[in-house]
This record gives structure tokens, C-alpha cells and sequence, in this order.
């Protein structure tokens, strides 16, 4: 396609009845405005049309590339006019693309990058305004508050999902039908597929990092989690979408399912760790990795659950003596609460700009999510005492476990509750991620009668089958 | 059988199909859910994923808050507890209000607005209720007319929160003194108390017995409290290893 045609192809963007695109459109339009200021900028339209193939194949490189780690503003703006005016060319040309990407993991590093870059914008420039002390940057970025916009971020994410189509290929492929019948003339080639299934995990990711965690979920209707889904093709995909899942069902306080998914993706790179070292996502994955741990540690504190087996002993190696701190509970184990919790939880982001003239009043969002966090965690934090105490009675009066204790009854008698109503959890049994069936998560239960405390235990039975499978995969 | 989380029997399917499609983002139709959640408070409905998608929009286009209607949104998660409702609608509201402020003091000197003041408040009373400490629930309530005005618009709210707890006491106790109860819901009165146990939860009363009188929760799945042995779940997934094996020894 020459420069002519697409320079042509551009005004027909205004026919688009789809009012998300024009607003990229009129994004798009002001960054390029803004952006004629920096001749000294590599600009791909700028160009003539003889460089042109040439100069798209370096814009789909740098697309995928990540910015060096202290890239100034000014290149923070290029990159995001970067994907601007790359992701418009493949969403608003005539008809489809004909692309030749630089590989195969092109469509997951692109959509990955992008997100990140958003990601790290908007917490530089909540920096910048909260510290107040770089006028310059503050005045440059309270100049383009349209630069990195949540709207066209999510824009970019959604046109690409349904520009492919891909909620339609998938349930046609959950209903065991051919995906091409409802693919559509984009749908049906790889790189429209590729990139409207991978912004289906942006988008989990985005919702995510702003604080909406059933969205985040909803998101993933149409994707099955299991290992024979699309983004187990790409490691890093796989990594991120069992975190963020995790993490959002950890914020759901659906502990029982947060746990299962870190379990799985885990166990999974547990057992794939010698083909990943070396490359070079390692370091990104083996800190995933560890945050993953936390995470699980946290879990476990709030709702005890029997880890698999790779899992407990990994998680003692790494956590062990914060694990036990955590599982006691009580007010000493709040800090390594909220420690764990900052070093494992994703990088919250504010999707609006912050305000420049009151540098006080811009709160880092990571606070503000560790503080809704920490006060379930406060809640409940008397519910490892409660049953550590009950497991050792059937019956029990409760002024006399309030003396054991040395509370007020009336206390006591609120963590009672306060522990049976936690132990009675959400979770998934099929369908839909957001769906599930309130169950007993403890094997502890009890009722009171007046102030007695009758207690009863669930006890699991003999897990023989288990125990021979087990041993046989070790000898045969 | 609990309906998921982005479902709700209550919803109109004009609300549905907003939350479904793109419009969810469009600012045009923050005044639909505005609609919507003035219509739950006077129905005594809750639907909360409508209410977040609220939230979001408000969180995307801040000049669009508005500020009674954040507040109903969050009095009317209050009525719901024990659930993450509250505090995934905290999630999606702007750093700055800070629901549980780190330092109470620095809070009170510093100007804060009406608004994060409001959330503040209902924050703490959001704890009170998940940390199931229902008397000083109703103490706090009754301490500031402020409260009152946070919760006026929406219909029944007392009666709402009393019905849930005594749904939570339903479900952890066989038995319970009147005077622990009646300190929980707030009714003072024995006659009130009586009336809300029989008439809206069909409890049984034993006055005179010999700890004053005592409420009778009929038994129910959450009390009665049995003890099981939970036996191996087994299925022929287990054993796919072991079966492959075979076959390729065989070979």
C-alpha cells in the first residue's frame, strides 16, 4: 500500500459509525499535532513512500520493544504516537493488512509492551505530580492530558478484539464449531486473530491494574482456562493471565480460587524451569514467580487449604518463616500483610491525570489498594486464633474460652461470627470465571447454643487412590 | 445455587445490554445508572456490577461525579454484608478520598471535602459490619445526624442491615440470649425485638427460663453443624497417566 493510499484511507476514518474509534482518531490527530514540534522524531508518516516497508517493519519492531528504562518524556510521547499511528493502520486501512511481523510472539509482546507503557506512564506521571518538585515535566504533561488516555488505550484493546472478531471464534470453538464461519474477512488471519485474543488478556490486565477486578474477570468469558487455551502458546502469556486471574480473585475474596489458579500456573513453570533459563523473559517470570508465592502465602493465611504438594514445599523454601507469622495471625502479622502485599500486587494505576497544583492530594494508588486490602485482613485477623483454640474441644463455653483468650465475651463472640462467615467461600465449579457455589472452605465448623459452642470437624478420608497413583508414577 | 457476580434477577435488560456492550463507557450513560441506582434504593434492590460499571465511568470521567450518588452506591453495599461489594466499590473511586485514612489526627486537621468525609464514614461503618461488631454499628450510626443524611436515601436501610444480621446470627447460632440480640439489631424495646423475631425471621421466643429470655433459631443447614468424613473424590482423569503408560510400554 503506498503512502497515497493511505493518506486516502485516513478521512474515510470519519465514516466510522463506532464512536471509540473517533475518539482514538481525534487523539491520534492532536498527538500528531502536537508531535510536529519534534522534527527530530523518526515519524513513519512523515516519511516518503519510497522507505515505507522498510520503515513500517522498524515500527513494528519498536512497537514490541521495550523503552529503555530511563527514556525521557518526549520519547514516552513518540512511542505512544508509535502505536497510535501503527495500530490505526491496522485497524482503519482498507480492508486487511497484509503484515509480515517480525515473529511469532509478535502479537503478545506488542499488546504486552503497549500496556506496560500505559502502566508505567501513568505511575510516572502520578509521580511527578505527587512530588511536585520537575515544573517542567508537570507543565508538559499537564499540556497532553490526552497522552496515554485510558479511553484510547481501552479503545486500541477492544477495536482489535472486535475488529477479529475473537469472542465469536471462541465460543464458536467452546460450542465445538469451525471458528473461520464466524471469522470474518479480518478474523480469519493470523495476526488479526492473534492480536484481538492476546488484547483479550490486555484487557484483563488493564482492568485489573485500575481497580475493577469483576470486570477483570468478565473479560475472560470466552477463554477457558486450561492448558490447551491459545495464551499457553506464549509462556508470558500464560504467566500473566493465571496472575492477574489470581489476583483478581483474590480481591473477590474467592481466596479458594486465587489460590488454584497461582497453584497451576506454578506447578507449570515448576516443571518447565530448565527450558525458560536463558531466555531472556526469565527475569521477568522468575519475579512473577516469587510475587506469585507471596501471594499464595497471603492466601493461605486468610482461607488454610491443603497446597499441592510442589507448592507447599516451594512456598516453605521461600516464605517459610513469614508463612508461619502469617498463619498465626494477630496484630503482629499486619506489617508482613501489607509487605507481602505491596511486593506481589500489580502496579495499581489512577487512569486520570492528576492534579499538578495540589502535589498532596494525588495518592499512589498502590495505597489506596492496600488499604481497602488491609482492612478485610484486620477483620479477620482473630480467625487463626478462634481456630486454633476450637479445634481442641467439641464443646465449649464461651466465657470461659473469652478468659483463655483474655477478651470481653461480646468480642469473642464477634470473631465467632466473623470466622463462620469467612469460612463460607465462593467458589468456581464450571462455566464462566465470574460464576460459582458458596461452600464450607474450613474443616472447622461450630454453632452456638446461647453460650455454649458446639464444635464439629470435617475430617477428609483416606486418600488411598492418590496415595497409589502417586507412588506408581515413581516406580513405573 | 448463588447467581454470578455479573448477574442479577432485578435488572432490567435495557441495564443488561449497556453492561454487555461498549456503552458501558460511554459518559452518556452515567445518568442511566444514576437512574438505575436511585430506583435500587427505593425498590431495596442491589446490583452491584451495575453499580461498579457506575463507578467506573465516574472513575474515567471524574468531572462527572456525583457525589449523593457515590455515597448511595456505597450505603447500599452496606447492605449486603458480609461481601467484597464495599470494598470493590472503594476500589474504583478516586486515591484520594482514602476510605481508611492511616493517620485519624493529620485527617482532622487537614481540610478535607464533604465528599471524603462521607466515604470515611461509611468506611468505618462498612468495618463495623464485616467485623461483625453490630452494637457499636448502631451506636456509630446514632452518634452523628450526619449518617443519617448518608442514609436517607435509602428505603428500609435498617431494616435491611437488621435482616442481615439476623441472617449471620441464623446461621451461627441454635440459641441466643434476647439481651445480646436485642443490643445487635438495635431494638431496644422487648416488644419491638419480639415482633421483628417472630414476625420476620419466624424464630421461636422461650421466655423465663432460667438465663432470662432466650431466642430459638429453628435448625437450618448452617447451625446444625454435623461432622462428616469427606471421602476421595476419584475420577478417570487420575488415572490418564497410568493408562498411557500401558500403552506405551506396549508398543
Amino acid at each position: 500500500m503506498s503512502y497515497e493510499e493511505r493518506a486516502n484511507a485516513r478521512p474515510n476514518l470519519n465514516d466510522e459509525s463506532d464512536v471509540e474509534e473517533e475518539a482514538l482518531v481525534n487523539d491520534y490527530r492532536e498527538q500528531v499535532n502536537f508531535d510536529d514540534g519534534m522534527s527530530e522524531l523518526d515519524r513513519t508518516t512523515s516519511l516518503g513512500g519510497a522507505s515505507q516497508t522498510q520503515d513500517l517493519q522498524a515500527q513494528l519492531a519498536a512497537a514490541a520493544t521495550p523503552l529503555e528504562y530511563q527514556a525521557t518524556l518526549e520519547t514516552k510521547f513518540a512511542s505512544y504516537d508509535n502505536y497510535c499511528s501503527l495500530f490505526h493502520y491496522i485497524l482503519n486501512s482498507d480492508g486487511p493488512v497484509e503484515l509480515e511481523v517480525p515473529s511469532y510472539y509478535w502479537a503478545w509482546d506488542v499488546i504486552d509492551e503497549f500496556i506496560y507503557q500505559f502502566e508505567s506512564f501513568c505511575r510516572y506521571r502520578n509521580r511527578v505530580a505527587r512530588s511536585g518538585s520537575n515544573e517542567e515535566e508537570a507543565q508538559l504533561l499537564r499540556e497532553n492530558p490526552n497522552t496515554w488516555g485510558c479511553y484510547s488505550v481501552l479503545n486500541v484493546l477492544y477495536s482489535l478484539i472486535q475488529r477479529s472478531q475473537i469472542n465469536e471464534q471462541l465460543a464458536a470453538m467452546k460450542r465445538g464449531e469451525d471458528p473461520l464461519t464466524v471469522a470474518g474477512e479480518y478474523g480469519s488471519r493470523p495476526l488479526y486473530k492473534m492480536l484481538g485474543y492476546f488484547s483479550i488478556i490486555g484487557l484483563l490486565r488493564v482492568h485489573c491494574l485500575l481497580g475493577d477486578f469483576s470486570l477483570a474477570l468478565k473479560t475472560l468469558d470466552d477463554i477457558e482456562m486450561n492448558k490447551k487455551a491459545m495464551f499457553a502458546r506464549v509462556m508470558a502469556a500464560h504467566f500473566t493471565t493465571y496472575y492477574y486471574v489470581g489476583f483478581s480473585y483474590m480481591m473477590m475474596r474467592r481466596y479458594g480460587d486465587a489460590i488454584r489458579m497461582f497453584s497451576h500456573i506454578l506447578v507449570y513453570v515448576s516443571r518447565t524451569k530448565n527450558f525458560q533459563k536463558g531466555g531472556n523473559s526469565y527475569d521477568a517470570i522468575a519475579k512473577k514467580n516469587d510475587q506469585m508465592y507471596a501471594l499464595i502465602a497471603i492466601c493461605v493465611a486468610l482461607h488454610p487449604t491443603r497446597l499441592d504438594d510442589t507448592i507447599h514445599s516451594a512456598l516453605r523454601e521461600k516464605y517459610g518463616e513469614q508463612l508461619n507469622r502469617l498463619q498465626h495471625g494477630g496484630p503482629e502479622a499486619l506489617p508482613l500483610f501489607e509487605e507481602l502485599f505491596r511486593s506481589a500486587c500489580p502496579k495499581f494505576i489512577s487512569p486520570t491525570p492528576p492534579d499538578f497544583d495540589n502535589p498532596s492530594i494525588n495518592v499512589d494508588p498502590v495505597d489506596h489498594h492496600a488499604a481497602i486490602f488491609m482492612d478485610e485482613v484486620k477483620n479477620t485477623l482473630y480467625n487463626p486464633t478462634i481456630r486454633s483454640y476450637l479445634k481442641l474441644y467439641t464443646t465449649m463455653d464461651l466465657k470461659k474460652l473469652a478468659g483463655f483468650l483474655e477478651v470481653e465475651p461480646e468480642k469473642l463472640r464477634s470473631w465467632l461470627l466473623i470466622n463462620k462467615q469467612r469460612s463460607r467461600q465462593v467458589r468456581w465449579v464450571e462455566g464462566a470465571l465470574l460464576e460459582g457455589e458458596p461452600v464450607n472452605a474450613n474443616d472447622l465448623d461450630y454453632a452456638l447454643d446461647k453460650d455454649l459452642i458446639h464444635v464439629s470437624e470435617t475430617k477428609a478420608g483416606r486418600r488411598l487412590v492418590d496415595w497409589y497413583l502417586r507412588n506408581l508414577a515413581r516406580v513405573y | 445455587m448463588v447467581v454470578a457476580f455479573d448477574k442479577c434477577e432485578t435488572r432490567p435488560a435495557s441495564i443488561d445490554a449497556i453492561l454487555e456492550g461498549l456503552d458501558r463507557y460511554n459518559p452518556e450513560t452515567t445518568t442511566v445508572f444514576q437512574d438505575y441506582v436511585a430506583q435500587q434504593c427505593e425498590d431495596r434492590t442491589f446490583d452491584c456490577y451495575a453499580n461498579l460499571a457506575l463507578l467506573k465511568l465516574y472513575q474515567f470521567n471524574p468531572h462527572l461525579i456525583h457525589p449523593e450518588t457515590v455515597t448511595n452506591v456505597l450505603v447500599k453495599a452496606l447492605t449486603v454484608f458480609p461481601s467484597p461489594a464495599f470494598s470493590l466499590c472503594l476500589a474504583l473511586l478516586p486515591p484520594h478520598t482514602q476510605p481508611f485514612p492511616a493517620n485519624a489526627e493529620a485527617q482532622a486537621s487537614s481540610q478535607i471535602s464533604d465528599f471524603v468525609e462521607s466515604v470515611q464514614k461509611l468506611a468505618r461503618l462498612s468495618t463495623l459490619l464485616e467485623s461483625a461488631q453490630y452494637a457499636q454499628f448502631w451506636s456509630t450510626l446514632n452518634s452523628d445526624d450526619l449518617y443519617a443524611d448518608l442514609v436517607a436515601d435509602v428505603a428500609g436501610f435498617e431494616e435491611l442491615v437488621r435482616i442481615r444480621i439476623a441472617v449471620e446470627v441464623g446461621k451461627a447460632f441454635r440459641q441466643i440470649s434476647a439481651e445480646v440480640l436485642e443490643q445487635w439489631l438495635d431494638l431496644r424495646s422487648r416488644e419491638a425485638l419480639e415482633k421483628f423475631v417472630v414476625e420476620v425471621c419466624s424464630w421461636e421466643i422461650e421466655k423465663n427460663g432460667p438465663n432470662g429470655t432466650v431466642i430459638k433459631v429453628p435448625t437450618n443447614k448452617e447451625n446444625e453443624v454435623r461432622s462428616e468424613v469427606k471421602s476421595e473424590r476419584v475420577d478417570i482423569d487420575m488415572f490418564g497417566r497410568v493408562l498411557r503408560r500401558g500403552f506405551e510400554q506396549a508398543a
